[in-house]
């Protein structure tokens, strides 16, 4: 019996061993036909329960100078723990997502450029904790600026 | 009443004995009751709806699509449209180098066709609906499950699994698809190309569908894509390849494993576990012998790079 609780634990340690953190990826990667309009899709990594994860996103964006936010609705798809972000920030202007999640008291956060091609893979920035709002400002400083891959 | 009885009696005259009787013989108008002319309102409506559908079906046969034309005149068989049309089982739609028609495809969304092209109609149900691409190029949007729309072309089918898409083959079959939304499956005997968003895939006959490949790769590698299966020596054009192989590039290079002999594989195998760590659950022993189960979970981990 004590094996089993070992071996339990140790599952439970290299579940959260690894980082609670995002991975990103076209909508090809849900494997839901959902996804197929959507800007991008993620999935939670280093969460030993994806379900009882909570997840949210904002839009960061500057448009003629302004800095506006839209809160976003992450759908969930098929497979425990993957999301799709649909693309309901008006057009123009340039534009970050910012990812916030919470699993059994850690952090992750994580923003991803979006450029006329789509999501910017190269520029996005994963954090152990919530983006402040200077690195969301420099994203989108960047961003505008065209200084990205 | 005494004075009536002292009045004397008089005949009458036979003409009001028959205008009395010609007023019983003759219809008698009545006035309908309030409840009645209700139900013959309801049923006049009725009549009107009845007809209206009636009119639409004619126009509208059940298992037929509608196709509207967008430029020249676009045939449906012998017949030229010049606005909306109908197109049924069996029947081609044709389009010379002046024409494009629209093609709604039942409920689920709409195919255009370009110029020179010609396709037939081959079903229309609700789970199935499926088109042959006999030459040309058509652009397809659809919105529905995965597995309902489905394109026929001499070098295999395009299996939408949700997306909009562009195909085009010559008479030969040879062809190109090109993915610009969600995902499409191109098969042909037993062979599968999946077709992201940004990528595209050759179609060939007698070989059906090629390496897909992301639009943004490499000159050098597209290049070489397009020679692989036609040399006598393949060897070169898996170099480069192998050579011009970007991480998203794994989507070609897990095709690729299909595509080679096993002393070929390891080689594709290294390759791409250079490019991205091989995922918990793959070894290289059972990816090299093509286990359809480690194939599947390797797919579904390199698509989160593609």
């Amino acid at each position: 019996m004590w094996q089993v609780g070992l071996v339990t634990s140790a599952v439970a340690t290299m579940a959260l061993g690894q980082a609670f953190t995002f991975t990103i990826g076209s909508p090809v990667a849900a494997q839901d036909s959902r996804s197929k309009l959507a800007a991008f899709v993620f999935r939670i990594e280093g969460c030993a329960e994806p379900a009882s994860a909570h997840v949210d996103g904002t839009a960061e964006g500057l448009v003629q100078g302004a800095r506006t936010s839209v809160a976003l609705k992450l759908m969930p798809m098929s497979k425990p723990g993957v999301y799709a972000v649909y693309p309901s920030w008006p057009a123009g202007g340039d534009w970050v997502v910012n990812l916030n999640g919470m699993c059994a008291g850690a952090r992750a956060g994580a923003l991803i450029p979006i450029g006329p091609g789509g999501f910017i893979r190269a520029s996005s920035k994963f954090f152990p904790r919530p983006a402040t709002a200077p690195e969301i400002d420099t994203a989108l400083h960047t961003l505008s600026q065209g200084r990205h891959p | 009443m005494a004075m009536v009885e002292h009045l004397p009696s008089v005949e009458a005259p036979d003409a009001i004995w028959e205008a009395i009787e010609a007023e019983l013989r003759a219809p008698r108008p009545t006035r309908a009751p309030p409840v009645r002319s209700w139900r013959l309102a309801v049923a006049a409506t009725a009549l009107v709806a009845l007809a209206g559908f009636a009119t639409w079906r004619l126009a509208h046969p059940p298992g037929t699509w509608e196709v509207r034309r967008l430029e020249g005149s676009p045939a449906v068989g012998a017949r030229s449209i010049s606005g909306v049309g109908q197109v049924g089982i069996g029947e081609w739609i044709e389009t010379d180098s002046g024409s494009r028609a629209m093609i709604t495809i039942g409920k689920i969304g709409s195919v255009e066709v370009a110029p020179h092209t010609r396709l037939r109609v081959l079903a229309t149900r609700p789970g199935e609906h499926r088109l042959a691409l006999a030459r040309g190029e058509i652009r397809a949007t659809i919105s529905a499950p995965p597995r309902l729309f489905f394109v026929d072309t001499p070098s295999g089918t395009a299996v939408d699994l949700g997306c909009e898409y562009a195909l085009n083959t010559d008479e030969d079959g040879f062809g190109l698809l090109r993915v610009t939304k969600g995902w499409v499956s191109f098969q042909w005997n037993g062979l599968e190309s999946l077709v992201p968003a940004g990528a595209s895939c050759p179609t060939r006959p007698q070989i059906g569908p090629g390496l897909p490949y992301f639009d943004d790769a490499a000159g050098p590698m597209k290049e070489a894509l397009a020679r692989f299966g036609l040399e006598k020596v393949e060897r070169r054009a898996l170099d480069v390849i192998l050579a011009e192989s970007r991480v998203r590039d794994t989507l070609t290079l897990w095709h690729l494993l299909f595509r080679v002999d096993r002393s070929e594989r390891a080689r594709v195998y290294d390759r791409i576990a250079a490019l991205t760590p091989i995922p918990v659950g793959v070894s290289r022993e059972k990816a090299l012998a093509l286990d359809p189960e480690t194939m599947t979970h390797w797919r579904e981990e390199l698509a989160w790079t593609w």
